[in-house]
């Protein structure tokens, strides 16, 4: 595998990723709208909670919603595949003297990447918000979290390339969004999961989006969060990494030939 | 003015209503999980009210503006491909034909927030007939108004993109600055962080007055919540406002296109 050629294709995608000027607007003024608006009503209409666990809501939903901003960005990568099926481009890039491997792997790394840039800014002001704990804990997260964005991308093209219809996919990751953002401590901590509903609070414990958003939290110092080891944060977070990553390259590998995506 | 070409109109934009059944399922699945889900988990967590209880009837409107909102993305889509030339050469006047389009946007939001309605009355309680009645046209009134903003900004772009970062803006706006997710007392905090002006747009703001008659009727009275006309006054006044611009912006501009 040529690692130029992997480079080539990742490129390509964070070129593309610039183009939507749009879209990075908007979900800057989502950012700031969760943040300065909702974040810090609800924080203070769960005043009580907060003081239970020693926590301030602030910072946990702040933190929550940067993981939120990760994750979502990192789906984007499936309306590009949706976006070339339609006009073609897929033809061209089966042309190119890259092998499917290459191109695959390279696209899925591409997806992570370019919302880690994305993300970046915003992480950069969250982290002078909420402080840092220990900088290895904050180095042991961030690499925990590219996991998470570059498995988020892969479950983004395995979606895409398992569904035909673009409306149908945008419907999934809508549907999909709703659940996996809900059912997961992004927003609330697991203590009020397991009071409200102990089937969502074990649905939480194995989302990625929990141990995304726990091992962030971790790594601030935004206390009575983290409800598992960081070693089972990083586990977790390394298995669904490497199971849509490696699962989705050959899926999509397979998909690719003969033109069956169409 | 033909109501018969009015009717026309509507009943086109509902077939293409129905085109997007997949789309309108998906978003109750989105809506029912906010409920069924962050709301049950928010109820563990407030003390201030019955996050539950307070948060059905915010989402019968999160709902209809959602629904609502769709007719701009139809709108926008139509002028982007060129479609308003055909529908331009129809057999009916500008004016029929635009005030078909706000009332179609508005009587979609009515039929998609339908479901939630009765959710919430059957977990709160039901209204009785005059209540009902109230509830309805205030809806009503609101969906009109937001299909109004919605047509309104849709044909003033013909960037598909644009249209949808200002969705953004107006559902954020809207939608954070009231007390569709949290009550109004609590979002008084905002004065003291210096942002006095939010506290004022989110108690005039229409999504404000139509989650709170809402809850008026179907809330025990303990909670607080008293109907008043001017409620219905703040909604009907949004609406007409709305609905005129939306009118008079989607005869001219689509002409001059």
């Amino acid at each position: 595998m040529g690692l130029k050629k992997l480079w080539l294709v990742i490129e390509r995608d964070l070129r593309m990723f610039m183009q939507y000027k749009f879209l990075f607007i908007m979900r800057g003024i989502w950012f700031v709208a969760q943040v300065a608006l909702f974040g810090l009503v609800v924080n203070q209409m769960v005043q009580s909670a907060a003081e239970v666990l020693d926590i301030s809501y602030f910072n946990y939903y702040v933190a929550g919603v940067t993981i939120i901003t990760l994750y979502s960005t990192s789906m984007f990568i499936g309306y590009d595949i949706f976006e070339e099926a339609e006009h073609g481009v897929f033809e061209y890039l089966l042309t190119l003297p890259i092998s499917r491997r290459e191109l695959v792997l390279g696209r899925s790394i591409g997806g992570g990447l370019r919302s880690f840039i994305y993300v970046g800014p915003l992480l950069v002001i969250v982290l002078l918000i909420l402080g840092v704990s220990n900088p290895l804990y904050l180095l042991v997260a961030i690499a925990s979290l590219f996991l998470f964005a570059f498995g988020v991308s892969g479950m983004s093209i395995t979606i895409a390339v398992a569904m035909k219809s673009g409306d149908k996919y945008d419907i999934f990751i809508g549907v999909l969004d709703a659940l996996i953002v809900r059912l997961s401590t992004t927003m609330y901590p697991m203590l009020y999961l397991q009071q409200a509903m102990p089937p969502y609070a074990a649905i939480a414990n194995f989302n990625p989006l929990t141990y995304a958003s726990d091992m962030f939290r971790w790594a601030t110092g935004v206390g009575g969060s983290i409800q598992f080891s960081p070693f089972v944060g990083v586990l977790g977070l390394f298995i669904f990494f490497f199971s849509f990553t490696f699962v989705g390259v050959v899926f999509y590998e397979r998909r690719l030939e003969g033109g069956s995506w169409q | 003015m033909k109501v018969k070409a009015i009717l026309h109109v509507i009943e086109y934009d509902f077939k293409n209503f129905f085109r997007y059944r997949w789309f309108i399922i998906g978003l109750l699945a989105m809506n029912l999980a906010d409920l069924f889900i962050s709301a049950i988990v928010f109820t563990q967590m407030t003390s201030i009210v019955n996050y539950f209880q307070f948060f059905a009837p915010g989402l019968a409107v999160v709902g209809l503006f959602a629904s609502a909102f769709m007719i701009g993305r139809e709108i926008n889509m139509e002028v982007r491909r060129e479609i308003h030339h055909y529908l331009l050469s129809l057999p009916m006047t500008r004016a029929e034909l635009a005030i078909g389009r706000v009332l179609a946007g508005g009587l979609r939001g009515m039929l998609y927030m339908t479901p939630l309605l009765i959710t919430n009355f059957i977990l709160l309680r039901f209204p009785t007939p005059p209540e009902l009645l109230l509830i309805l046209l205030t809806l009503l009134l609101l969906a009109i108004g937001i299909s109004g903003i919605s047509i309104s900004i849709a044909v003033s772009t013909t960037s598909f993109e644009k249209f949808v970062t200002a969705r953004s803006v107006v559902y954020y706006m809207l939608f954070f600055c009231s007390s569709v997710f949290y009550p109004i007392s609590v979002i008084q905090i905002l004065e003291t962080k210096g942002l006095g002006f939010l506290v004022i747009f989110a108690e005039v703001n229409p999504l404000t007055n139509g989650s709170d008659m809402i809850r008026s009727f179907l809330l025990p009275a303990s909670d607080g919540y008293v109907f008043s006309p001017l409620m219905l006054l703040n909604v009907a006044i949004f609406s007409a406002m709305f609905a005129s611009l939306a009118i008079f912006a989607y005869m001219k501009i689509l002409q001059r296109h």
